[in-house]
């Protein structure tokens, strides 16, 4: 699965969370700035992630990512890892 | 000195709070009149929110007991327990907490946050898998952190969905360490302990519990709800406070491990902190042993729950779980949770006030915690304050 494919799939998952809170969602949409999720939020979408992808992405894994791209890659990293 | 950035978001909620002239975070109380009285803002008030669940802060052999050891022993220790901290009384305490729960041996930790943070950062390190409940008290969080394990997270008491990230680890899943807790303070709902325990043995993983809330409150022996279960022997390290059943201040973790002793010294909260005082630790000893045979107590605690419990779904507010020492009203609203708890406040009522993102849902409530020292009396004036409240229920 590349980059692109994973970003598609997150905006899937992030459309309902983010309750129109920007009007497109892309690799570079930031996940607490412009879609306003707070630290729960994101706690519930990493669970979700995890299930979507069949991966474990843990709690510390996630101090640097910033924008849907960056989870893109952090999932990326770990689909490579468990492949 | 320039504003601190990081201080933003705290300021921005201290600034919202002055502004509506309410501050649930400052409550004051001027004079303490027993576990569930005290004097706040000029008014003798009903304490629904201490988690004093066996009303012991005033029991007289426990204040003898402090009494006694603070004269004979002075006020502190001034040292950790790894240099000049450990008297006789801290180990006599650890030995009757591992024979309390049956256990080889007990580490007493300066808190309960500290006994959470000391446990998991001592059981796990960088290239281990720590796997915590969605709904964790952020000691546990802040424990997770400070081991540097790689972290994960499973729903809320769902043992099932546990297994499914613990088969995800593969062959990896036998080292895992497993953090639940027994009630959860926010809702006050339990946990499927035997689900739980299933799962662990299962996978050949290691479970820790917490008992916090739970403490003194369920199992005969009030050993939590570990014993309530009839696992006690399936749970690898019971943590647990002081801070709620036992009146007082400090932490515990009781273990059949037969490396407690190594523990402690790898527990950087256990040896970076003074030692709990003489008279904090000669309390807790009486406060233990009036515990094991609480059963009195334990029956009024459960008797008061289930009044207030009953009445608060008479008055038609949402629960946030089945009648238990925690009574949990839901109010979707923050600003609504915020009037309504100023509201109690205002009719000699003082409950906590919870708001996201400490709640689970996103939820605002009104939390109530119940003490065995509560009177039918008292639970009917919280059950009036909250009656006369006209404004929305959800």
């Amino acid at each position: 699965m590349n980059h692109q494919d994973i970003v598609a799939q997150l905006v899937e998952i992030l459309t309902p969370l983010a309750e129109g809170r920007a009007t497109a969602i892309d690799a570079g949409t930031e996940l607490t700035g412009e879609l306003a999720l707070d630290s729960l939020k994101v706690m519930d979408l990493m669970l979700a992630v995890e299930d979507q992808f069949d991966i474990s992405v843990p709690i510390n894994a996630l101090a640097n990512v910033r924008t849907v791209g960056d989870l893109a890659s952090t999932i990326g990293k770990t689909l490579g890892e468990s492949a | 000195m320039k504003a601190n950035p990081k201080l933003q978001a705290v300021r921005a909620v201290r600034q919202e709070l002055a502004e509506l002239g309410i501050d649930p975070f400052g409550v004051q109380i001027e004079r303490i009149i027993s576990p569930t009285e005290g004097l706040i803002d000029g008014r003798s008030t009903i304490l629904a929110g201490t988690n004093n669940y066996l009303g012991l802060t005033f029991d007289p052999d426990c204040i003898a007991a402090a009494r006694n050891a603070l004269e004979t022993a002075g006020t502190g220790t001034t040292g950790s327990r790894m240099a000049n901290g450990s008297y006789a009384g801290h180990r006599e305490l650890e030995l009757e907490f591992a024979r309390y729960f049956g256990k080889r041996d007990a580490i007493v930790f300066s808190t309960g946050y500290q006994a959470n943070l000391g446990m998991i950062s001592a059981l796990a390190g960088p290239d281990d898998i720590v796997m915590i409940d969605a709904d964790s008290h952020a000691s546990i969080y802040d424990g997770c952190r400070l081991s540097g394990a790689n972290t994960l997270r499973f729903r809320h008491n769902d043992p099932e969905d546990l297994a499914k990230r613990l088969r995800r680890l593969g062959s990896g899943a036998e080292n895992a360490l497993i953090v639940v807790e027994g009630v959860y303070s926010m809702l006050g709902d339990r946990a499927p302990l035997r689900e739980f325990v299933d799962v662990k043995n299962r996978f050949g993983a290691t479970l820790m519990l917490d008992e916090a809330h739970s403490l003194g409150v369920l199992g005969d022996r009030g050993r939590g709800l570990a014993e309530e279960a009839g696992v006690l022997d399936d749970v690898d390290y019971v943590v647990g406070t002081f801070s709620k059943s036992l009146g007082n201040t400090g932490g515990f973790c009781v273990s059949d491990s037969a490396e407690m002793d190594v523990l402690r010294y790898a527990s950087r909260p256990y040896v970076f902190t003074a030692s709990l005082p003489p008279a904090t630790i000669a309390a807790t000893r009486q406060a233990l042993h009036t515990l094991a045979d609480a059963r009195h107590l334990r029956q009024r605690l459960r008797d008061n729950a289930e009044h207030l419990h009953a009445g608060l779904g008479a008055l038609g507010f949402r629960l946030g779980a089945p009648p238990n020492a925690v009574v949990a009203v839901l109010l979707g609203d923050k600003l609504q949770a915020l009037r309504f708890w100023d509201h109690l406040l205002k009719h000699g009522v003082y409950v906590n006030l919870m708001v996201p993102p400490a709640t689970p849902n996103g939820e605002s409530l009104l939390r109530c915690s119940i003490s065995a020292a509560h009177t039918p009396e008292q639970i009917d004036a919280i059950l009036a304050a909250f009656g006369s409240w006209t404004g929305a229920k959800e």
